[in-house]
């Protein structure tokens, strides 16, 4: 077992330091103009000057608190946005691009089930969810020591924990855009406009009589305002969050199983 | 038990019926080729055979297991090597992590003697293979299991001449060894140094399945004739010779340059050209299409069955001009 996970962990690992290293540098550059920003700009007049949508699409809450600074533009802007949208994008990428050129002919011949060869591929996808969390967590708790507005320890870490499943859910889209469609540049297309769709449901119809159309999208259950804010962990959020991984993988295995590869 | 065997088989993407109807069955411990010309639905029948395909109607059994089963699919793969037509590996990856790739989920019987026979450049990425690397590589993952049944679409393309014959040494090894066989062509040649028996496929049908020497005596040869002076054509009707044709003239016999396809003894034809002086002359395989042209007319669906063609050899004269 696992054989395939391994292979494509492996592969991914160069990549998954490349973009812990990048996240790490934004991170630190997120910190590191904290201070000039709060002791020369009035933040909360900043804030006021922006149009409300704007503040509800980007998850400002504040800009008073190195914990709000960051949420929005680190863990929303980096986070929920930028890695979810990779996430997604980057296993569409895997089966589709396998039947499009032709590589699945070979996997498929070998002793492997369809449905494993869809779960092992997407459990791969573990590798660049955990690099990503990997190193800027440490960046942060260090930078924010660093710039003397220290943050909670277990709230940094939390709110790195609680996007892992965050990212599974985004990439569990990604996987069923890739088993549906056999073309990886379609199957990508389609991954990144359904993930930014959602977000954009989630973070624009809240507080509307169409609020529960948010319902569906990832980002309602990964909210880093209230664990760097309030110190909130949303454990519930967490669960539908795997809940929606798994069922994406098993319409994934479901439909990957029936079709026939062109 | 068959290694393979198909029932009925059929195919339907809709707009085009790719296999219809397909009925045979590759005995263990054969080379099976499996002809047609490109188009004809030779990879459809191979990749609904492995399961990658489902089939619109009809039965499929490999070694033993109902293929649209994946339980019983899987416990055939465990003993199946199979090469695609174009196989295709990661770009990326290096051919040693291919072959490891393969040998943790199939396992690795024979990969280093494999290796010696085929060596593709394994430290390399696969991006900077050639295509017969790609093909040398698929060659040693294809076989590195030891499986009891290998399945081959047009193995010997992009193999150079020198390859191509030690992949057929290799073949008629494997097959001393017990090793059964399926591999699709589109060329005759290839077929006949090979097979034991063949199997042709025109638009989607099976035409006939026959021992190779039998298709063989029937395919006959393309002779091209080029002689300083005209001949006479009565010295050119030797048994077996079909749709004379000459260069120039009015007909046969007032030209230098003489077409035909030939049947016959090939020492009786040499006898009776023998006074002429040559210019130049050419005996070749006679190519595929022409086959089909010649023994089962412009449409596979008048084709004769099997058991219809039993003589070879023999004139069939009036079967139309090559």
């Amino acid at each position: 077992m696992f054989e395939l996970t391994r292979y494509d962990g492996r592969r991914r690992v160069r990549g998954s330091i490349a973009l812990s290293g990048g996240l790490s540098a934004l991170a630190a550059m997120v910190i590191w103009v904290y201070p000039s920003f709060e002791a020369e700009v009035d933040l909360d007049q900043l804030l006021a000057a922006y149009p409300d949508p704007i503040l509800q699409v980007m998850g400002v809450q504040t800009m008073t608190s190195l914990g709000g600074f960051l949420s929005f533009e680190l863990y929303t802007f980096g986070w929920v946005i930028m890695l979810g949208l990779y996430l997604a994008y980057s296993t569409a990428g895997t089966i589709a691009d396998d039947v499009d050129r032709g590589r699945m002919d070979v996997l498929l011949s070998m002793p492997l089930s369809r449905r494993r060869l869809i779960a092992e591929r997407f459990a791969a996808m573990a590798v660049p969810i955990a690099g990503a969390n990997l190193l800027p967590p440490v960046v942060v708790v260090v930078g924010a020591r660093l710039i003397d507005h220290p943050l909670a320890v277990a709230d940094v870490l939390a709110v790195h924990l609680l996007s892992i499943p965050y990212l599974f859910a985004c990439a569990g889209i990604g996987l069923l855009a890739s088993v549906v469609f056999d073309r990886a540049a379609i199957a990508q297309r389609v991954a990144l406009g359904v993930t930014f769709v959602l977000f954009l449901s989630e973070s624009l119809l809240t507080g509307t009589d169409a609020e529960t159309i948010g319902a569906i999208a990832p980002m309602r259950y990964y909210d880093p305002n209230a664990v760097l804010l309030e110190g909130r962990y949303d454990l519930a959020g967490a669960g539908i969050l795997v809940a929606m991984t798994l069922a994406f993988l098993v319409a994934s295995q479901l439909w990957f199983g029936r079709t026939d590869i062109r | 038990m068959a290694a393979i065997e198909l029932e009925g088989l059929t195919k339907d993407y809709g707009e085009v019926r790719a296999n219809d109807g397909i009925t045979f069955a590759v005995e263990r411990g054969e080379v099976f080729g499996y002809l047609g010309p490109n188009g004809a639905g030779k990879t459809t029948t191979i990749r609904t055979v492995l399961g990658l395909l489902s089939p619109t109607a009809g039965t499929v059994r490999l070694l033993g297991r109902d293929v649209t089963d994946e339980a019983q699919l899987l416990e055939a793969k465990r003993r199946l090597g199979y090469l695609p037509d174009d196989p295709a590996f990661d770009e990326t990856a290096t051919g040693r992590e291919i072959l490891d790739l393969h040998a943790s989920l199939k396992g690795d019987e024979r990969s280093a003697a494999l290796l010696e026979l085929f060596d593709p450049p394994l430290d390399r990425e696969i991006r900077e293979y050639s295509r017969g690397n790609v093909q040398k590589l698929g060659l040693v993952t294809t076989f590195m299991h030891d499986p009891d049944l290998v399945i081959l679409d047009e193995p010997t393309s992009g193999l150079d001449p020198l390859l191509q014959q030690r992949f057929n040494e290799f073949v008629r090894a494997e097959r001393e060894a017990g090793l059964t066989v399926f591999f699709s062509s589109h060329i005759l040649s290839e077929v006949r140094k090979l097979c034991d028996r063949v199997g042709i496929i025109r638009d989607g049908r099976l035409v006939t399945v026959e021992p190779v020497e039998s298709l063989l005596n029937r395919s006959g040869k393309f002779v091209r004739l080029h002689a300083d002076e005209p001949i006479p054509i009565r010295s050119l009707e030797v048994d077996g010779v079909h749709g004379l044709e000459s260069n120039g003239g009015a007909g046969p016999g007032d030209g230098t340059e003489y077409v035909f396809t030939f049947t016959g003894d090939i020492n009786a034809l040499l006898a009776a050209i023998r006074e002429y002086r040559l210019v130049d002359l050419s005996i070749e395989e006679a190519p595929l299409e022409d086959v089909f042209m010649r023994f089962y007319g412009g449409n596979a669906t008048d084709a004769p069955t099997a058991t219809e063609q039993t003589t070879a050899g023999t004139d069939r004269g009036g079967s139309g001009d090559v």
